[in-house]
């Protein structure tokens, strides 16, 4: 179980930044009264704040306007090409942390879209193929002759012969002791 | 009339004028805005050249996209939040080690002295400066960025939200983390 002091000193950074709600920064206020540690922690935070602020001003000295605009100026004059352009702004947009997800996503409806057609006829992007016949059997009945039945509406005859005789489409059915199949 | 003659003139003033192509009002915004976007910028990159190159493109961009900004958010939000995605793509592809400070706390002091001011005004002493330059080096450029925009800028939780794109929770937890290692690292010198 958290103790008051660890749950009161999450929230003192955000006291000094009045950031809290009123009956927040009451309530640590209060702590803080009766709590020399909390209190303690106050005073190293608001030390700490104006030591960061000191150093960044320090450090961000010496600016000059003129030259800074005078280079921004010239960029501005200068045209880039467009695909700077839209590089720039890809690289900008879509840097590691984005694509970590975006990956796996486009991935993810990449694959949505191909399956598209087990569940949709005729929505997929795969080519739909409808002159392929699934063979369900062949059945020579012992004769020259295969039976394909492709649905239970549609069967296919194929008559098959040996002989050149025997190729001539107005021929007769051939004989049953004529069993080559 | 020049732009700099009109007094107080807002930045959604200056805006609209920047849109209907007067350079000068934009001039006027980078006159306002480049020492702050350059402290922020200074902040998370750690070096005064790459953030000085960086600050200018981050004003190159601001006008390249100033046709479409419509003022849903202040000017300041939207430019501080271009500087900051240029900082992490900056850091991104510079292969240098981005954690590595080039700079001195004795540069800093000779820069200081140089334009006259008392070095390290609000820091105890030089050794706070070392320890606190030190510890900021370890932290990553996300603590670095809210650290610098709330130490130095006093933008509030809700500003700095919507410049990285996060939660206020996630700005009030990285600022504790970032506080609690900055503590530790100065130890007994606070």
């Amino acid at each position: 179980m958290k103790t008051q002091c660890e749950e009161i000193e999450k929230l003192i950074g955000a006291f000094l930044d009045q950031e809290l709600s009123q009956f927040e920064a009451e309530r640590v206020q209060s702590h803080m009264q009766g709590c020399p540690v909390c209190s303690k922690e106050k005073e190293e935070l608001e030390h700490l704040h104006g030591s960061l602020k000191g150093l960044f001003e320090a450090r961000a000295s010496g600016l000059a306007f003129e030259p800074f605009w005078r280079e921004v100026h010239r960029r501005i004059s200068e045209q880039k090409p467009w695909y700077v352009d839209l590089w720039d702004g890809f690289r900008l947009n879509f840097h590691s942390p984005r694509l970590t997800w975006t990956i796996p996503v486009v991935i993810a409806v990449l694959l949505a879209v191909l399956s598209l057609e087990q569940f949709v006829p005729g929505w997929g992007l795969m080519p739909h193929r409808n002159n392929v016949a699934a063979v369900e059997s062949i059945d020579s009945h012992g004769l020259n002759v295969a039976v394909l039945r492709e649905s239970k509406t549609k069967t296919t005859v194929i008559w098959l012969f040996q002989s050149q005789e025997g190729e001539d489409e107005s021929s007769e059915e051939p004989s049953s002791s004529d069993n080559t199949f | 009339m020049s732009i700099r003659a009109a007094v107080e003139l807002s930045d959604w003033e200056l805006v609209q004028r920047c849109q209907a192509g007067e350079i000068e009002a934009f001039q006027e915004l980078v006159a306002r805005y480049h020492h702050k976007v350059f402290v922020v910028i200074l902040g998370i990159l750690n070096h005064r050249e790459d953030a000085q190159e960086v600050a200018q493109e981050t004003f190159f961009r601001a006008y390249k996209k100033i046709r479409g900004f419509r003022g849903g958010s202040a000017f300041y939000t939207w430019l501080y939040r271009i500087a900051v995605n240029l900082s992490i793509d900056f850091q991104r592809r510079q292969k240098r080690n981005p954690m590595e400070f080039r700079e001195s706390l004795d540069d800093v002091a000779e820069r200081q002295e140089e334009s006259g001011r008392d070095p390290f005004q609000n820091l105890q002493d030089k050794e706070i400066g070392k320890r606190l330059l030190a510890a900021i080096k370890e932290l990553t450029p996300d603590h670095r960025a809210v650290i610098v925009m709330r130490a130095v800028e006093g933008l509030s939780y809700k500003d700095i939200s919507r410049i990285l794109g996060c939660s206020e929770g996630t700005v009030m937890s990285r600022l504790h983390y970032a506080r609690k290692k900055l503590q530790e690292k100065l130890g007994p010198f606070l």
